[in-house]
Parts: C-alpha cells; structure tokens; sequence
C-alpha cells in the first residue's frame, strides 16, 4: 500500500499533458537535422549536445549521431558540445528546413594546451534521466586493470549503486539487484553471459567499443525484461575516410583491431579479434596435472556500416566468442554469439526509426574425450531471434516522442546429457526444452515544460508466452512433482503481461544546479538458474511458465545534482527505494543442473533495497576522475527460507566507496590510480557441529548472518605515450599497472574443515585470489 | 550419475582456483543450542551394528563430541522390537545389537531413543527407513591408469545390471586384504541411477590416488567391492555430508543444514540398506 501511495503521488504531481510551448503557434518554424560525426573517422557521435543559445534550448543526438530540432524562423547561434571534442560554434539564419552534418574534431594532446571553455557541459544538470552513467572509451581505458585486460565491466563496477558479485568477477548487482537482472546489450542484441575466464574477464573487447551506458534507476521505456539495470554497449562502426589499425600486447592477451573505408564517406568495416594465452602460464606450474591443461578464450567484433543515402543507412555487427577449457580427462567449452541487421531510416526530418533484426546464442558443452565407456556429453544452451522497430518523432523543441515494438522468440535448452563412448552404458538425459515468445510497445514523451521542468513518461506494455512443445511438469504446494503435461509445437500454454509505466522529471533550479525524480517498473521474464555467488558458465537461462511468475520491480528515486567551477565538477546525491516481487530463490541444497523438476527448487519471495549514492566527478584539464560513497541496504523474505526471516541479500554490503583518479603528470606520462571499499559480503557461518560418520559436520547459523571481512584493495597504472606529431600516423603507449598494490588478502571465500592431524579440531580457512599482480601492456595504433 | 558430470566440471573449475592461495583464519562465531546426535545403520548381512548417540557441540569446541550415555536404544521391524545394549554402560554410548541381527529387503525399520536427560528439552527421538533391496553385484576389477595425477590411480570397476523399472541409489564401500579402505563419510562413494537406468553398468565407481599408500593397491592384494541399495533420503544425506563446509563461490549454493531422518531436530540419520559383494585380485 505505501508503495501505491508513492507511486499515485509522483504520477499526480507531474501533470501528464500540460499544454507545451511559449512560442505563439502563428510563427514559421522549421526544422534542422543531420548528423554529429567524430571529423576523424566518420562515425557517429552518441548524446552530442546541440544548444541553441538564443532560446536556451537544445536537443541530443541519438545512438546514430542523428539529431532533429524544430524552432521558429530567424538568426541563431548552434553550440555543438561533446566531451572529448572541441566545441562548434555555428551561426544559423533558418528560413527553410536545414539540414547541417556536424563534424567534430577529437581534442588531441596538442589541442589539449589551446584553452577550451566548453560551454555545455552541462548535461548531468539538464537532461531528466537520472541514475545512468554514460562513459567514454578514454575513461575506461585509463582505468588500471586486472592483468592489463581493459574491461568495460570492471569500469562499471566502480560506480555509485554498482558492485562487484565476487573478487575479480564481471558479474556485477546494481542497487541490491541480483546480476540476473541486468540486461546487457551489445548492438540491441542481449549478451547473456557476459564473462570470459569463469567471469574473470568481460566479453567487451574495449577496441570495439565505441560507447557504454548505464541505467541503474531510470530505465527508459523501451528497455525492457530485467529488473535493475540496463547496460546499453554500441560497437564502433568503422573508419569510413582511412584505415587505421589498433592493437595490443599484454601479458594474457593480444588484441587487434582493422578498419576503414569500403566506399569512401558512404561505408566502412571494423573487425576486431583478441586472443588470450593464459594457458602458456600453466606450462610453467610445477603441478605436473597442471601442466597439460589448456585455458583460453578468443573473440571476434565485426561491423559494417553503410550510408545509403542522407535517409537511409545501414548496418550490420556481430560478436562471436568462445572459452575452452580442457584437459586429459574433461573438456569445456562456452560462449556467445550476437548479431545485429539494424536499417536506420529518416520518415521526415522530424521522424526517425530503425528497424532491426536480433539474434542470440548462448551455449555451453562439457565432456569427456571419446572412447571411453563411461565418455559423455553435455550441452546447455539458449537462443534469441527478434525483431524490433523503434521510431523517434521530434515534434517540436518541447517533445520527442518515441514509440516502437518488438518481439523475440527464446529457445532455452536447459541441458541434455549423454553418453558418447562406443559402447556406452549412458543413457541420454534430457531436461526438456522450451520456447517463448517475449514481446513489447512502448509509447513515451520526452516533455518540456516552461522553461525549469522537463518531464519523460511512458508506458510499456509487455507480453510474455510460453511456446510448445515441451513438457510441463505439476508440483504440489510441498514442490513435488505430481504428473506432468506434454505441449505440442506451437501451443501458448502460458502467458503473461503487463503494463510498465516509467516516469521522470528534471526540475531546474539554477544553470547549475537541478532536481530529478523518478519512477520505474519492470517486469522481467527470463532467470538465471544461479545459486552460487560467483556464476559460472554453467548457469542457464529459464523462462516464466505455469510454475515460475514473472519477477516485478519497482523504483523510485529521487536526486540532487549541482556543478561546480565551470561544470569541471560535477556532484550528486541519489536517493532510492525499490521493491520487487515474485524474486526466486532456491531451497537448500538446490539442485539446480540437469534437473527435470528444476521448478521445484524454486521459492519465491519479496525483496527490497534502498540507498544512498554520493558521487563527486571531477573533469579538470589534468586531474579527472571520481569519488563515490554509497549507502545501500537490499534484503530478502521468502516464507521457506530462513525460516521465513528476513535476510540480507548477498549482495547487501552497506558501505562502498571508490575513488578513480586519473592525472596527467607529464605531456606523455599518465597516472592513474583507483581504490576501492566496501563491506565484506554477507555469508552464512556454522555456529555449531556434529560429528557423523568422522566427519565435523556444521550446525549453521541463519541466513547471511555474518560477514566476511571488509574488502578494499588500491590499484595503479603508469602509461607513458609515444611522441605525437600532426601527420605522425604511427602512436603508442606503454601501460605498466598493478592490481593490488598493498596485497589485501581479499576473501573469495571461507572453507570450515577438520584438522589433519587431530580431526577433533575444526578451522577455518580462508581462500583469496590475487596477492599483487603487475601487468605490462603494449598499444599501438596507426 | 549427474555427480560424474559434476565431478568433471568441478575438476575443470577448481583449476583457477589452483593458482589462489589460502590461510587459516580465526573467525568469532556465535553459540548454537544442544542437540542430540544419533548416527548408525543396519544392513541385510549377519552381525552386530553399532548406534552412536552424542550431542551436537558449538563449532571450535575442538574435543570429541560429548557422548550420550545410559540411553533406552530399540529397533523395530514393524512385528519384532530389538533392544541394543550400551557397549560398556553408562560409558560409550554406542549401543550395539545382538550379533545375531540382519536386516530384511522390503521391511521398514524404526529407530527409538529414549533419554534420561532431555537435550533441548526433549528425551524421545525416533527414525523410520526403508531397507531397500540391491541388485547384484557380478564382479569387480581394478585397472591401472598410470596418466591420472602425479602417481597414477586405481579405477575400482563395478560390473552390475541395474533394474529398469525404478530408481535406484547406490553406496560403494571398498576393503582392501579385509580393511575397510572408505572408513569415513567422506570417502563412501554413492550414485543415483539417472544416467544408465536400466542398463549394464561396466564403470569405474571409486579412484584410488597412487601416491596415497593408505589407499593405493599392490599387484596380489585382494579387494572386495561392497555396493548397496540405499533410500532416495540416505543418498542425499551423504552427498550434503561430503559437502559440508566445503565452499567455492563458483560453484556451490549457500550452506544450509543437512537434512537427517531422526525426528524432533536431532541431527543424523539412522540408515537401513542391503549389501552385495564382489572380490577380486589386483593383477
């Protein structure tokens, strides 16, 4: 009921349809629109702002680069703004639709001693979407990384509201929310298992990026499916005016990345492809059964572009990546694959849309070699195809509305086992398969209103069926099965929906400083089958059916944003609460791979969270970076868990703080440095024992009711840059860092066991990963 | 057999873990209320069995649990009651029955315990299991696999045809010249049937490491290959036991307590299962 209350009161306070406009109906306007494109290779710049100083008023270029503003007749001066960029200043006299490309020059070492005022920079303060963070490639790369793998996830990590779900895992809760429920985006297609290495590594080869957003609170209406965040990852498009080649050597990997023209300013190419060879390490172990393993994991980014004509353009990406993991005795092997048909096609000038195609696949096998009678096979998988159209309308400067549709049909493949030896005695065990058809609309307005309050509400409505054949099994209210039901191809035995409204507002109070508001809900679909902390690749996908509601989230927050010294400093607090319902747990001692009656694992409950987020960002000529401190506390209560106590999630660690600091100490010489705290996770510890069959068996205490100790560990990073000269193609850099400076030994996790000389006496050991690990990485580029 | 997919994939990913290190730890852990700790079988072979009953202590007490003595023990086949006397009254508390006993395929005995202190509050405990009946075990084999581990390792094969029309769940016990080689918990080996219902099983069901010598095999010894019919219950009270405290964040799910069959929270399980045997000489 409070929940209701909260939600009825921003809805009622926001009026929904105030009539918009200050400018009399009776003047001309017209409409100019284009493109913002980074001079030096072509592409499109995402988010660039363009102001129109006389009406102090502006709009932002889309994931395109593509921009439409419509305003009345006269003189005008255009201030283009993106970070990163030198500013363009341009006077307009608009008397006819205009339509002016906008090419940006990169901000290079030798612009960088020019003075630049950027004079908007202002974004944070404007814009009414709150609880994202957009971050550029620069940043993410200055970052010090884990073994030199520069790694969009581990970056994400370091934000407010964000955490890390294990040391060194890419598996990561936002605001309390368990890593299932994070959607992550590659090109619009979802990436469902985003870690290399056991999660070691991210699957974002950060030469193939070009721009990474994420939503932690306010998650746009045409978003959909999971409950906490969304993790939006554009890929690079392609020099289309001249080759360039990037690479990378580092100590676990090498990395390289080839683009250019195809048809000079019409089409380009990128391919990217890393490789790692950790194993080589394993050569050198001392452990004789060590020795003879094989660890690696190589991907592939792909992605042409072609602009048709200034109306039409067209593009094409793919990712395709795999880990393999063998020995003698067991084979192992996962990954992904996305690809993306995307046309982009302008209606009018004032109306955008892409239509696009989506496929994805995610597999795993694990095996035995051949030959033996005991030799097996297993295989787990699940597969997307969708299709999906979203159309962008610039009605005027006070609203853009947008609406769109999509539909994609899963296929889940929890997992089939069998005996592959000649003469085997295995018999196949199959959990059955299933579909689903997931579907979405959305509807949403972008609003201003008077000159202070920009609102953004919208509505999606979304629709989830559960597909034949398959077989559905029938529990009773003890979760066990009862009998079961056989579906044939094509029935909808199931379905669901439901409406999301999302809603947010921006209140400005000053040119530097503002309010925001928001509320969202989501509803999500699709689960991981996960019970450990960590994930591993084994975890699959399954979908809402018969036995399984879909998990419902709500949130609202509420923030304050000020900026400082000519927005060079940019601060924030944050506040949230957010409810969610029908979230899953598993039952002790859950069985949850190869297991027919998987549904009966499941017990389903409420969850919540809510916190705190402080935020100062900084954004000097030499001295960039940010300081986070967040407050947040998420727990759980299902009836059969705990005793139907409360408890606190796993991922409930109440204090974290990050500092990233980046400066430039000479012309050719970067520091970077990045210290990270946060509240050691909470864990379950026996309290008591008995002793069975000589064995110290633990008596347990409840649920999360302890904690490991704090975590914090400081990283740093030298990067020292080859000379750089106008026309001088060949750069490079030399990237020296070390993860754990002070060699904290972070718990990844406590094992009880007995002693072995006295088995009477029980101890405790703790398991950490990484003592200090310095890593040197080569880059070059031309 | 879902646990030999587990074990390699266990195996596969416990290889990174190799590389972290580990050190003992103190950790302050709260205090736990007594229970009574009840562990024992029966089987379907002619001897004496042994009920041990202790309490449960909290977690570093680090001494041996303390025993329950001078308790009332009695077994029940549904018709005929067994009374097991104390080993070495008011002392052991293991209490043992008659030689003469053995257990029958298809009954359903019933463990009671009658206190004359209460732990918690409570002096009587009891416990039901099915005795169910196994299939024969043909024969055994070790085989010699001089690439597994530094030393190499003995497979102990099984040879046995499982029964088609229900499921099945297998404890294996090895002696080896007589000694009982798995002679804790966390060395029995069990198995449901998933994965070969219904077929002939010709597997490895237990490895040996080579550079142990409390395990590993001379040419000319003789071992014997115990497997046995086990409850659905039972099967996974020995996989939580040989799991417990044991935690790798990739890979296992939240402790939780391990479910017994003995009523009123005591912990432990009273156990009933049927034996059949194979012996063989090492070549």
């Amino acid at each position: 009921m409070k929940h209701l209350i909260i939600v009825v009161l921003l809805y009622v306070l926001i009026p929904w349809f105030s009539v918009s406009g200050e400018t009399p109906e009776t003047m001309i306007k017209y409409t100019i629109n284009g493109r913002v494109t980074d001079k030096s290779n072509g592409e499109g710049l995402i988010g660039a702002s363009l102001y129109i100083k006389e009406l102090n008023t502006g709009t932002t270029s889309d994931n395109y680069g593509r921009y439409s503003i419509t305003i009345p007749e006269g003189q005008y001066t255009l201030v283009i703004t993106y970070v990163g960029f030198l500013p363009i200043k341009k006077e307009v006299s608009l008397h006819a639709d205009t339509r002016l490309t906008f090419e940006m020059e990169p901000r290079s070492e030798l612009l960088k001693e020019i003075e630049v005022t950027s004079e908007r920079q202002d974004k944070n303060i404007m814009a009414p979407e709150m609880g994202t963070f957009k971050m550029n490639i620069e940043t993410i790369e200055k970052i010090p990384a884990l073994m030199g793998e520069v790694d969009v996830i581990k970056a994400i990590q370091l934000l407010p509201g964000v955490q890390s779900v294990s040391e060194g895992s890419s598996g990561f809760s936002v605001r309390g929310g368990a890593p299932d429920q994070n959607l992550i985006l590659l090109d619009d297609a979802p990436v469902y298992n985003a870690s290399h290495l056991l999660g070691f590594f991210s699957v974002f080869n950060n030469d193939a990026i070009k721009d990474v957003k994420l939503y932690k609170g306010d998650i746009p209406a045409n978003y959909g499916g999971r409950l906490s965040s969304v993790l939006d990852i554009h890929m690079n498009e392609g020099n289309d005016k001249e080759y360039e080649v990037n690479g990378g050597i580092g100590i676990i990997s090498s990395r390289l990345t080839i683009e250019g023209p195809i048809v000079k300013d019409k089409a380009s190419f990128i391919v990217s492809g890393r490789r790692t060879y950790a194993d080589l390490f394993l050569g050198l172990s001392s452990d004789k059964a060590l020795r003879n393993n094989q660890l690696y994991f190589y991907d592939f980014n792909a992605k042409v572009n072609y602009e048709i004509n200034d109306n039409n353009h067209v593009y094409l990406s793919g990712y395709f990546g795999r880990d393999v993991f063998k020995n003698k005795f067991a084979g192992f092997k996962w990954g992904n694959e996305t690809a993306t048909l995307r046309w982009t096609h302008l209606f009018t000038k004032k109306i955008f849309a892409n239509f696009t195609f989506l496929y994805s696949y995610y597999l795993y096998n694990l095996g035995t070699p051949d030959g033996n009678t005991t030799s097996f096979v297993w295989n787990s998988g699940l597969q997307d195809i969708g299709v999906k159209g979203d159309i962008s309308y610039y009605l005027n400067t006070n609203n853009t509305i947008r609406f769109g549709i999509v539909s994609t049909h899963h296929s889940f493949n929890p997992g089939d086992a069998h005996g592959t030896g000649s003469s085997t005695y295995f018999q196949d065990y199959l959990v059955p398969k299933n579909y689903a058809l997931e579907s979405a609309v959305y509807l949403c307005n972008e609003q201003k209103i008077g000159n202070s309050l920009t609102v953004n509400y919208g509505l999606r409505f979304s629709l989830f069926q559960s597909l034949g054949p398959t077989t559905v099994y029938h529990y009773n209210e003890n979760h066990v099965e009862t009998d079961s039901t056989l579906y044939k191809s094509w029935t909808i035995y199931k379905t669901y929906s439901g409406l999301e409204p999302r809603l947010s507002a921006v209140y400005v109070l000053s040119e530097r400083s503002s309010v925001k508001a928001s509320y969202t809900r989501t509803l999500q679909y699709l689960q991981l089958a996960q019970n450990s902390t960590a994930g591993t690749p084994l975890d699959f996908w399954f979908p809402a059916s018969p036995n399984v509601y879909p998990q419902v989230g709500d949130q609202v927050s509420a923030g304050y944003f000020r900026n400082f010294k000519k927005n060079t400093i940019e601060t924030s607090v944050e506040l949230y609460y957010k409810w969610m319902n029908d979230v899953i747990d598993f039952k002790d001692h859950a069985q949850l791979l190869l297991n027919k009656q998987l549904e009966g694992e499941l017990r389903v409950g409420k969850a919540w969270s809510y916190g705190a987020e402080f935020l100062v960002r900084l954004n000097e000529k030499r001295l960039s970076g940010w300081i986070s401190y967040t407050y947040s506390r998420t727990f759980r209560n299902i009836p059969e868990i705990n005793n139907g106590n409360t408890y606190p999630a796993p991922y409930d660690k109440p204090n974290n703080i990050a500092i990233v600091a980046n400066y430039q100490l000479l012309k050719r010489l970067d520091l970077s440095a990045n210290w990270v705290y946060a509240t050691g996770m909470a864990v379950t510890f026996p309290t008591g024992r008995a002793i069975i069959g000589g064995k110290v068996i633990p008596i347990y205490s409840d649920r999360n009711a302890y904690r490991y100790q704090d975590y914090h560990r400081l990283d740093l990073s030298v990067t020292w840059s080859g000379k750089k000269k106008p026309g001088k193609k060949f750069n490079w850099d030399l990237n020296f860092s070390v993860y754990n400076v002070y060699a904290r030994h972070n718990t990844w996790t406590i094992n009880f066991s007995q002693d072995n000389l006295d088995p009477n006496i029980t101890i405790a050991e703790r398991t950490y990963l990484f003592g200090v690990i310095p890593s040197l990485t080569f880059n070059f580029h031309f | 057999m879902n646990n030999k997919i587990k074990a390699a994939a266990l195996l596969l990913m416990t290889l990174p873990v190799a590389f972290s290190c580990t050190e003992k730890v103190t950790i302050k852990v709260g205090a736990t209320y007594t229970r009574l700790v009840v562990d024992g079988h029966i089987a379907t072979d002619l001897t004496a069995y042994d009920i041990t009953l202790t309490k449960t202590a909290d977690y570093f007490y680090n001494a041996p649990s303390p025993k329950v003595v001078n308790a009332t023990v009695e077994i029940s086949d549904g018709s005929n009651t067994y009374l097991l006397q104390e080993t070495s009254p008011g002392n052991s508390g293991i209490y043992r029955t008659d030689p003469s006993f053995y257990g029958v395929p298809g009954k359903t005995y019933t463990l009671m315990v009658h206190l004359p202190e209460a732990i918690a509050g409570i002096t009587d405990y009891s416990s039901s299991c099915e005795l169910v009946h196994v299939a024969r075990l043909d024969s055994t084999k070790a085989v010699f696999h001089s690439d597994f581990g530094q030393k190499g390792a003995w497979e102990i094969r099984c040879y046995a045809k499982d029964p088609g029309n229900e499921v099945n769940y297998y404890m294996f016990n090895l002696y080896r010249n007589g000694k009982l080689l798995t002679d804790s918990i966390q060395k029995l080996r069990v198995s449901d049937d998933q994965l070969f219902n219904g077929s002939y099983f010709d597997g490895g069901v237990m490895y040996l490491r080579g550079d142990n010598p409390d395990e590993t095999l001379t040419v000319g010894d003789t071992i014997t290959l115990v497997m046995s019919g086990i409850t659905k219950e039972y099967n996974n009270f020995i996989q939580q036991c040989q799991a417990a405290g044991f935690n790798i964040p990739f890979f296992t799910g939240p402790p939780a307590n391990i479910k017994g069959n003995i009523s009123n929270e005591a912990i432990g399980f009273f156990a009933a299962y049927s034996n059949s045997r194979a012996s063989a000489i090492v070549k």
